[in-house]
């Protein structure tokens, strides 16, 4: 840890060295067009061969532009980059995180994109909103990035799937929409089959998200009208999880079903691959989920159980006895595309960029009547295989979309998969057909970089999970949460308000 | 042969010995055994973990997968590439690093060894390292991982060891007969040698075989990712890889071949393929992997 630690100083200081000379370097803003020159993109790890993928050919017959395409490391890929930045690797675009985009910004490693996105990235300009934009400006109104927004604003990302034959069996044919319900279901499924099952195993955090994600479902927490680690309250303060007034009741009420039995006993050991593998196997009946597990689970439950479409429900945002039910839009920036200060090719990677947007539905869902086609209520249905054999791989090539247009695009990559798209609509469009109002607008979605937040927020994240965890297992108690709190100020919980609440004060 | 008559005590320890060595192995061979059977294995088990040591339901489509879609081959060329250019070079540094300061009568000796000693002791960290392969324009090529680590000191410091340990009188006999340095190296040093090279070069390839960490810091093109990148990256990105791919419908409506990748089968089939070069050549160069750790301890 030591050691590491000092490796990561020296890269600081190796990192501010270059930054100070990046700044006094200016990039050329001359365009020399298409077959005139290659750019050179970095972008994150895929675990395919990019250069040889068959979206490169595509995308060079569209753009063309030769484009030689490089990427991170798996493991240690912020370290790397801040590497490849310092040592003046002059990449031409870099498709970053928005952690590390963050992490650059402060450096001042990045081309201002203001006049170049004029001239020759108008289509860039016009499919994002002003909101995104401000949020990649830096405080005199420099552009440093161009975003890809996430594509779907109010997406149930983290639902539950159940086995719905097992849970006929036990006497119980409906989904619960509400908290007693789930609980009365859970009881029932315990009540009738002992310990044969897990009765719900969890949590699930999705690998993509990492340390990001919380372990205990948020559809439980929506019943508390608890949707976020940060949110604002009615009043407009900045409140974390652990200060809403509803807090004790939702860890009262996890920590209730773990000492029922309700809940996995390998609650917190539990990993992605043990949750998927548990509810695959037939070991759990409810499993707490999003779209990945179910497009690994089911294709081995109906090939191991014979089970179809109905043997699977999907337990969606659940409601408080009050009525109270909230889940926060999934609205963000998911990922953001720079150009260095010292690319010489800044013009053309704009233009690139530009010309990639103009052919947005070709490029990432390819040609009517052969990759899909409309149904009747004019969505884009996927033509499998080939849907996913020829553009499959496409997400790794975006890098800003026409955000409105790629929102009615979307869908048709989730419905390449029956599973994904099984669950997809029942936890998402079903609710969003039916309970639109329990959505809730993140507030801090377009917050520029933030020092403190980049650096406690995730200790804090994590903090909060342990927590949890904790009153779970019985080692601490509702008690306990004035000592988590004075510990949660010690970790920087009051620097990251402060700058949330200085932020919200500029909407 | 007769075996000698042996103690109750004697008899018990030696019971024990078997018992735990035997356990220790298993300990050892049982994971290799059932990430294997995975590899192989049919989908739906792979993931609802019934899996153990046999594989069930036995299928090639996820190693089809890793051979053919993945860049498994270009990765297993460049650790080829990699492992073989960069032991000859290493031996060919070490060498003639070692046998001069073998030599007592050389100018500087002490210096040059303290030298060498003292780089072994104190790394300038990777940071300095990486702004020197970069200032070279190594980054992204073969050299970047092969030149840092162009002579090991420990290696070198065992090779020169052992060229002590030649009877003087030897070489003196080849200058009289008139060889040149060079000559007496090439003709009667290296040939009274080949348990130290086999077993140095051993040690240099198994080095480049087994470098992640490098080879993960000076490349970022794909085409220049060796095995062991590969395979973290396979392991790490084994979800995105599957979400891309058709799958996720009905059994009834897919074809088996598409049920039966899996995350967990994709990463098993990788780690099963990366080692099956090692197992081929394994046989051959035991003796000298255990001839090392021999001459490590005693000389070292």
């Amino acid at each position: 840890m030591k050691k590491l630690a000092i490796v990561l100083m020296v890269m600081t200081c190796a990192f501010s060295l270059f930054a100070a000379g990046a700044k006094e370097t200016a990039a050329t803003g001359e365009l020399k067009g298409p077959g005139k020159v290659t750019l050179t993109r970095l972008g994150y790890n895929a675990g395919f061969d990019v250069n040889k993928n068959y979206m490169v050919p595509i995308i060079e017959d569209v753009t063309g532009y030769k484009v030689e395409y490089f990427e991170l490391p798996a493991q240690n890929a912020d370290e790397k980059l801040m590497m490849e930045v310092a040592s003046g690797k002059e990449y031409d675009l870099l498709n970053l995180s928005v952690d590390q985009w963050r992490t650059l910004v402060g450096s001042g490693a990045l081309l201002p994109l203001n006049d170049l996105l004029e001239k020759y990235g108008k289509d860039i300009l016009a499919g994002n909103s002003k909101e995104t934009w401000a949020a990649l400006s830096d405080d005199n109104g420099n552009i440093l990035g161009v975003p890809y927004m996430y594509p779907y604003d109010t997406e149930v990302s983290n639902f539950m799937i159940v086995r719905m034959d097992l849970v006929r069996a036990a006497g119980i044919n409906e989904i619960p929409t509400t908290l007693d319900g789930f609980y009365d279901m859970l009881v029932q499924l315990k009540r009738y089959y002992g310990d044969r099952y897990i009765i719900l195993a969890g949590p699930y955090r999705n690998a993509a998200n990492g340390s990001n994600s919380l372990s205990f479902p948020q559809i439980v927490s929506s019943a508390f009208g608890i949707y976020n680690d940060w949110m604002v309250d009615e009043k407009g303060n900045v409140q974390y999880m652990s200060e809403h007034e509803r807090f004790p009741e939702l860890v009262s009420f996890l920590a209730k079903c773990a000492r029922e039995g309700l809940f996995d006993p390998d609650w917190a050991a539990n990993t992605t691959s043990s949750v998927t593998e548990k509810f695959a196997s037939g070991k759990a009946i409810i499993a707490s989920s999003d779209r990945n597990l179910a497009q690994a689970s089911i294709p081995a439950l109906s090939t191991s159980h014979g089970l179809g479409p109905d043997d699977f429900g999907f337990i969606s945002a659940l409601e408080g006895a009050d009525g109270t039910c909230k889940y926060m839009e999934s609205t963000s920036i998911g990922k953001v595309t720079a150009i260095l200060k010292k690319s010489k090719n800044a013009a053309d990677a704009v233009n690139w960029m530009n010309t990639k947007i103009q052919n947005q539905l070709y490029i990432n869902i390819g040609v009517e009547g052969i990759h899909f086609n409309y149904d009747a209520a004019g969505e884009i249905a996927p033509i499998n295989p080939i849907f996913a054999d020829e553009r499959g791989d496409s997400f790794y090539y975006l890098d800003v979309t026409d955000a409105d247009v790629f929102k009615t695009e979307w869908p048709s990559r989730i419905r390449k998969s029956e599973a994904q798209w099984l669950a997809f609509d029942a936890a998402t469009m079903k609710t969003n057909a039916n309970r639109p109002q329990i959505f809730v607008e993140n507030k801090f979605a377009y917050m520029p970089a933030a020092e403190s937040f980049a650096r406690y927020n995730t200790t804090l994240l994590n903090s909060l999970n342990d927590f949890v965890l904790q009153v779970m297992a019985g080692t601490r108690g509702v008690s306990d949460i004035p000592t988590y709190i004075r510990d949660w100020k010690n970790l920087g919980g009051e620097d990251v308000r402060k700058e949330l609440a200085a932020y919200l004060a500029t909407k | 042969m007769r075996i000698k008559p042996q103690y109750s005590s004697e008899r018990g320890f030696t019971l024990f010995a078997y018992v735990f060595m035997t356990l220790l192995a298993l300990v050892c061979i049982l994971p290799c055994i059932h990430v294997a059977a995975k590899s192989i294995s049919g989908g739906t088990l792979v993931v609802g973990g019934q899996i153990f040591l046999f594989p069930k339901q036995i299928q090639f489509d996820t190693m089809g997968y890793i051979l053919k879609k993945t860049a498994f081959f270009n990765c297993l060329k460049n650790t080829i590439i990699v492992t073989v250019l960069g032991t000859f070079i290493s031996m060919f540094t070490t060498i003639t690093t070692a046998y001069p300061l073998s030599k007592p009568s050389l100018r500087g000796r002490r210096v040059i060894v303290l030298l060498y000693v003292f780089s072994m002791v104190f790394f300038g960290g990777i940071v300095p390292a990486y702004m020197v392969v970069n200032t070279l324009g190594l980054l992204d090529t073969y050299w970047a991982l092969i030149l840092p680590f162009a002579i090991i000191q420990f290696n070198m410091f065992v090779v020169k060891s052992y060229f002590e340990g030649i009877p003087e009188s030897i070489e003196e006999a080849a200058y009289i007969d008139g060889a040149g340095d060079v000559q007496t190296l090439t003709m009667i040093v290296l040939p009274m040698s080949t348990p130290i090279i086999a077993t140095v070069s051993l040690l240099y390839a198994v080095n480049y075989w087994n470098n992640y960490f490098h080879a993960m810091m000076y490349t970022s093109s794909s085409s220049m990712k060796t095995l062991q990148v590969y395979l973290y990256d396979t392991i790490e990105n084994g979800q995105a890889l599957l979400e891309n791919l058709y799958g996720g419908a009905f059994g009834s409506t897919v074809g088996q071949s598409l049920v039966n990748i899996t995350t967990g089968g994709i990463v098993a089939a990788a780690v099963t393929l990366s080692i099956i070069p090692i197992i081929l050549v394994y046989p051959f160069v035991q003796r000298y992997l255990i001839q090392g750790i021999t001459i490590g301890s005693v000389k070292g």
